[in-house]
């Protein structure tokens, strides 16, 4: 497949102004300033797109919500906080095309009527700001950010707010939290941002590669878009993918593509040959899949229906050398670490299974504790605050249904069942 | 009309409410523990979680809105299963140390636990650790009981709007800690104690030496240092205040108190309060008994009478004092000895200030209520912190701001920093240059609605400062025409002024509503019981010989027709010699009433000078008769505050005064039967009952009504005079001259921590500001080669003083600040005082200091 949002990235020189235009650049957005607005969202809506965060919801249903509304000013927020553990993909985008992104986010803008637009980057990626400011500051001076862009006197200022490590600051109300200078901690919804966002005005939260499709959705129209992958969620994806395979890395692909294509066919396979023993299709908060499941098309509609998610598409590859207890253990780890600590389940129940875990994985398992840990999780799902407690018992849930003769081994025998000689 | 269901009950809402309000009406209980009412909701803690129809989540009933048909379940197994399993969670980490944690008996947590908790844990693991902190004097924090409700949270940020503390960390190591580390470096005002649910931040005062089973009863009554007038309630056990609370609901502080209300009440359980009369033997003061002290004054007073006249004698009432102590002074010296001469210290800004608004206007001026500055668009806050003089009323302002409205000061913003849209900082003593500035610029703008006809006469004449009479002010013309604007922008602006700027009165008719500060508790009611040289009770003047005689009518005695002696003119008259007797209740003139040394050589004069008080105090010191009084837990009675609500206080504790309790009323009441007074009180309503008939303004209004919250200006519908009298303004034509001076003026510090002397003897309060400092600028300091806490030497002609520095970059470089608490370190002292030819307050003059390093 053509490759467009990774495009030219082998090229050293990929992240600067004059490379990206070489290669196409900026034609999508002189061609989005000659559009109404109405006509971008309807265009994006008609495409298909969803939202590539995790989430997956639809980015022109999500539009059309905050242009509806009557107040000004509008902000536009790309959420770079990929902080998700095996959650790369759009680090390629941030490091090697950052033209992309803000093409897509002066489109964007242009759409929405929104003047102010932040990039919230992720603590841990400095280069990439260095990247990005250094873009930004080539745009500006080339005239496709600020006041008056392209001679077309619609204007838009964009600048990067680093986050300072939280993964919660990738929830986009805690993510407004954050850019206003508050502690990073999600708000009550409804309201929700598209009406009551950034300071209180109509804000859209996109993630980088949702809004690195824009430019793509503007130049070959919604029809050609939506025939690109599962006509259910069209478009190419971005699948990182990481752990035992031999050749991990960040891979461009049509949305829909089965699992086992990306492993075998494009990441190298399992590494060593080894036997395949589970894969985490979706980052970390996806449920785990059994070797079965890489038939499974990746994307949106395919992945529920096996009891996983499609997530920001990160692709954890395990084989038998790998203890699923201690995945888990270090899965809890981080949920633990990185919940906020605003609502009482997740915050106590992250902590109290992390400890759990942490017992059977080094051979202090109890009788009972399977029963407790799913017991736990259930008391978290359904009931916390955002999606985060939601992730870390669905995980819990997901290991202990495809491996609980490995957690059971594990508190009967106080020793791990994958051998230390593999 | 929204018709929802709950647990079957139907109940119909007129707007949309949460589930939670709605369940709350249909009579539904849901366990709650981050909600708290006037807080921003959270949605955190997860208990009040709710099965809602259609919805496919469960739904925290805190925050989800009631929509029309909407069917809700709060007692099913799913819904008792999650309660069941969130307080597990809270448990898990929890010290659960109740046995001596002061909280247990009045915990949310430990309550529902029991309600709807687990039987027991399955929490296996070692539970997280952080030490109690003792960094702070007040406050103690265990974030073990935390539950990170972060109710305190929302209060310091919301209705405090202090800022001063926040969540730290993530997960379950998110603690709550105050931005400055440690020791709380806040505005102390401790409503995050009265929100924490559980034993996480808690009161030093009394820790470890109750129970809440222990508190015997409870007394609602009024707090006792400022005009506002918090509603407060004192928890006792056997004699002694265990605590003092707000009461949720109760008054129109909603819950709120400030760190004088909350902690300051150590004062009256002082073991120095005073237990006997003292006289002068020798020189020293010497216990005497009631009879022997009274039997004294009672001839001396007779004497003076006798040979000089009742206008040798006069009389200090005080704005500690209740409604009924003011007004027995006040008809003990003008019916009974036959002088006009009885005013307080209110004379030094609050009283000619409200007199003279009064006589503008027209109307009660300051009878406005406090709670409408939260809904007002704009406060112009002129010449005084409110939120440290009366700091509940400052947290009005600040609402008015978090509402949108548009704050403006003129002067030093103290506690409204953070929430001025800006600040005018003129130089000292050109707040007036600036005023008529403003009113300039808003009569040419056509600002004035006209309906004042003389107001607007009055104004038309005044003088508008030039470009260049600005110059000297330090503020540009640009700033006036910013600041004008907005002002006259405002569709229901407050101005709120302070003691710091009572001159001339410039206000247009366009600003709707004003608020005095009043630095005490009853100032309002020393002037409504007529402690006024011109004023009868009831805010009639003595020279209207109609107003008059019916007072005597209604009292069968007589007063005398002529203006008595302001405070100013007492003192004057006691150094040349005129006055002869000064009695002296509950007020220390020698240290509130500026040029010490002045009023010191005045008093000592006197013939007979009688000091009632609680403590030993300078000017008792040098009184001839000390007698002691209740102090303001003691007593009942009314206190008037400043938007004029007449409010009860309530005695709480005995005093500790071996023989039998002495009000102040009661004192006098015994001495002026001496002089041949028939009536007999026998219970403070008497007292109170007279009142009613003598002053017109609290004609029909019975201490029921007052308990009932119903003594709201004005009391029976009848305005003071409801008329706009004409008033003399002088000088409008011109302006003041603004000397520069190269040493730098000592101002009074007015602090939130303090209240005069009367917070000298607490506790709690001294171990936040232990001990007088010079707060100085860092530039000042800078120059002056002085770092914080060195030592200074301020001084001038009226004397020396040594204090530790303590820099403040807040405050103008050209000006030091003092407070007027300390025992021999009072700034009134070094400061000489004029008295305005037009409204007779005190106006500070000549007082600059010289300051310089103390070498070691």
């Amino acid at each position: 497949m053509e490759k467009f949002l990774l495009k030219n990235i082998e090229n050293p020189d990929s992240a600067s102004l004059e490379e990206y235009q070489r290669v196409g650049g900026y034609k999508s957005l002189n061609k989005a300033l000659q559009l109404e607005p109405s006509d971008i969202i309807a265009q994006v809506k008609a495409a298909g797109l969803r939202g590539r965060g995790g989430a997956g919801f639809p980015t022109g249903m999500k539009w059309d919500f905050a242009s509806r509304d009557v107040k000004f000013p509008k902000y536009l927020i790309c959420n770079a906080d990929e902080g998700e553990p095996g959650t790369f993909k759009d680090r390629p985008i941030l490091e090697k095309n950052p033209h992309l992104l803000i093409e897509g986010m002066a489109i964007s803008a242009h759409a929405l009527k929104s003047d102010r637009g932040y990039i919230y980057l992720r603590g841990e990626y400095p280069y990439a700001r260095v990247v990005l400011e250094k873009a930004i500051e080539e745009a500006y001076a080339k005239g496709y950010l600020g006041d008056n862009i392209a001679g077309k006197g619609s204007g838009f200022h964009l600048s990067v707010h680093q986050g300072a490590g939280a993964y919660i600051c990738g929830e986009e109300t805690a993510l407004i939290e954050s850019i206003e200078g508050w502690r990073g901690q999600p708000r009550i919804k409804p309201p929700f941002p598209v009406n009551v966002g950034a300071w209180g005005m109509p804000t859209v939260v996109n993630n980088v590669e949702t809004l690195a499709n824009i430019p793509l959705i503007v130049a070959i129209g919604a029809e050609k878009y939506s025939a690109i992958g599962n006509p259910e969620c069209p478009g190419p994806k971005l699948f990182s993918v990481s752990c035992c395979v031999e050749t991990p890395g960040v891979y461009e692909l049509p949305m829909g593509i089965t699992l086992k294509e990306i492993i075998y066919d494009h990441a190298g396979g399992v590494r060593g040959g080894r036997k395949l023993k589970a894969v985490i299709p979706g980052g970390i908060s996806a449920p785990v899949l059994p070797p079965d499941g890489v038939d499974c098309p990746m994307d949106f509609v395919n992945l529920p229906k096996r009891g996983s998610m499609l997530g920001s598409g990160a692709v954890m590859v395990f084989d038998d050398t790998v203890c699923m207890v201690k995945v888990c253990w270090r899965a809890m780890s981080f949920f633990e670490h990185e919940s906020c600590g605003k609502c009482t389940p997740c915050r106590e129940g992250t902590g109290w299974m992390r400890n759990i875990l942490k017992r059977i994985e080094g051979g202090f398992g109890r009788d009972n504790d399977i029963e407790l840990l799913q017991d736990i999780s259930l008391s978290i799902i359904g009931k916390t605050f955002c999606p985060l407690g939601d992730g870390a018992a669905g995980v819990v849930l997901g290991f202990i249904k495809n491996f609980s003769d490995e957690f059971r081994y594990h508190i009967t025998n106080k020793k791990c069942m994958v051998s230390k000689d593999l | 009309m929204i018709k929802v269901t709950i647990d079957g009950r139907e109940v119909e809402l007129e707007n949309p409410v949460t589930v939670l309000e709605a369940a709350k009406q249909a009579g539904v209980i849901i366990p709650t523990l981050c909600y708290f009412e006037g807080l921003t909701p959270f949605g955190g803690c997860r208990l009040c979680l709710v099965e809602v129809e259609k919805l496919p989540r469960l739904q925290t009933s805190c925050t989800i809105m009631t929509a029309d048909g909407m069917v809700v379940r709060t007692e099913t197994d799913q819904i008792k299963a999650a309660r069941r399993s969130i307080l597990e969670f809270l448990l898990i980490n929890h010290p659960l140390d109740c046995p001596f944690c002061d909280k247990a008996g009045e915990c949310d947590l430990q309550d529902l636990v029991a309600l709807y908790g687990p039987e027991a844990g399955r929490f296996a693991e070692g539970k997280r650790r952080h030490p109690e902190s003792f960094d702070d004097p007040i406050i103690v924090r265990n974030m073990e009981r935390c539950v990170l409700c972060t109710r305190c949270v929302r209060m310091c940020d919301g209705p405090q709007g202090a800022y001063a503390i926040s969540v730290t960390g993530r997960g379950s190591h998110s603690f709550v800690e105050p931005f400055s580390g440690g020791k709380y470096n806040c505005e102390y005002c401790g409503n995050c104690l009265t929100v924490c649910p559980v034993g996480a931040i808690m009161s030093r005062l009394h820790r470890h030496s109750y129970r809440p089973w222990f508190v015997e009863k409870e007394i609602e009554t009024v707090c006792g240092f400022c005009g506002v007038g918090c509603s407060m309630v004192l928890q006792m056990r056997e004699n002694s205040i265990i605590r003092a609370i707000p009461r949720a609901g109760v008054g129109f502080n909603k819950g709120l108190l400030c760190v004088r209300g909350r902690f300051g009440y150590e004062n009256v359980e002082s073991e120095e309060q005073l237990t006997t009369p003292l006289m002068k033997v020798d020189g020293d003061l010497k216990p005497v008994s009631w009879e022997e002290a009274i039997t004294f004054i009672t001839e001396s007073l007779k004497e003076i009478k006798d040979a000089f006249g009742g206008k040798a004698i006069g009389a200090v009432a005080s704005g500690r004092c209740t409604n009924e102590d003011n007004y027995m002074l006040q008809k003990f010296i003008r019916f009974v000895l036959g002088s006009n001469n009885i005013d307080s210290s209110a004379r030094n800004y609050y009283a000619p200030a409200e007199a003279y608004l009064e006589r503008i206007f027209g109307q009660g001026i300051t009878a406005n209520l406090i709670s409408g500055i939260a809904n007002s668009d704009g406060v112009f806050v002129v010449g005084g912190d409110p939120t440290a003089i009366n700091p509940i009323l400052g947290l009005q302002i600040r609402a008015s701001c978090r509402g949108g409205g548009k704050i403006i000061a003129l002067g030093a913003p103290g506690g409204l920093k953070r929430f001025v849209a800006y600040e005018l900082m003129p130089t000292p003593y050109s707040e007036e240059i600036i005023l008529s500035a403003i009113v300039g610029r808003l009569l040419k703008g056509k600002a004035l609605s006209g309906e004042n006809t003389t107001v607007e006469a009055k104004l038309r004449s005044l003088k508008i400062p030039s470009d260049e009479d600005l110059g000297m002010t330090g503020i540009s013309s640009e700033d006036i025409v910013r600041a004008s604007d907005d002002l006259a922008g405002m569709a229901t602006p407050v101005v709120v002024i302070g003691p710091d700027i009572i001159q001339r009165e410039r206000a247009s008719k366009n600003l709707a509503r004003i608020f005095l500060l009043s630095e005490r508790p009853n100032y309002q009611g020393v002037m409504d019981m007529g402690c006024l040289p011109d004023f009868l009770p009831g805010g009639r003047p003595v020279e209207l010989e109609m107003f008059r005689h019916q007072i005597e009518g209604a009292l069968g005695l007589k007063a005398p027709q002529d203006k008595g002696l302001t405070l100013f003119e007492m003192i004057n008259e006691a150094e040349t010699g005129g006055l002869k007797a000064l009695y002296v209740m509950g007020e220390n003139p020698l240290f509130n009433i500026p040029d010490s040394a002045k009023v010191k050589k005045a008093l000592g004069n006197l013939d007979l000078l009688v000091v009632q008080d609680v403590h030993l105090t300078e000017t008792s010191g040098i009184a001839d008769v000390v007698l002691p009084a209740t102090a303001w837990p003691e007593k009942e009675g009314t206190f008037t505050n400043l938007e004029r609500r007449v409010q009860r206080v309530r005695k709480a504790r005995r005093g500790r005064m071996a023989s039998y309790g002495r009000d102040d009323w009661k004192i006098i009441a015994d001495i002026a039967e001496r002089f041949g007074m028939t009536k007999q009180y026998l219970r403070v309503e008497d007292v109170w009952e007279e009142i009613t008939h003598v002053s017109a303004l609290h004609t029909g209004l019975g201490y029921e009504d007052i308990a009932e919250g119903k003594a709201v200006w004005p009391y029976c519908g009848k305005p003071l005079r409801g008329m706009e009298g004409d008033f003399s303004v002088e000088g409008l034509d011109g302006l003041p001259r603004i000397r520069g001076s190269k040493k730098p003026y000592l101002m009074i510090e007015r602090s939130l921590y303090h209240s005069g002397t009367f917070s000298r003897r607490s506790k709690a309060l001294l171990s936040i500001y232990p001990e007088p400092y010079l707060m100085i600028n860092p530039l000042l300091s800078e120059r002056l080669g002085l770092a914080e806490g060195e030592k200074a030497r301020i001084s001038n002609e009226r004397g020396v003083l040594e204090l530790k520095v303590k820099l403040n970059e807040d405050v103008s470089d050209s000006q030091v600040f003092l407070s007027n608490t300390f025992e021999g370190a009072g700034a009134m002292g070094l400061i000489g005082f004029g008295i305005d030819s037009v409204i007779g307050s005190l106006y500070i003059k000549d007082n600059t200091v010289r300051v310089e390093k103390v070498r070691v």
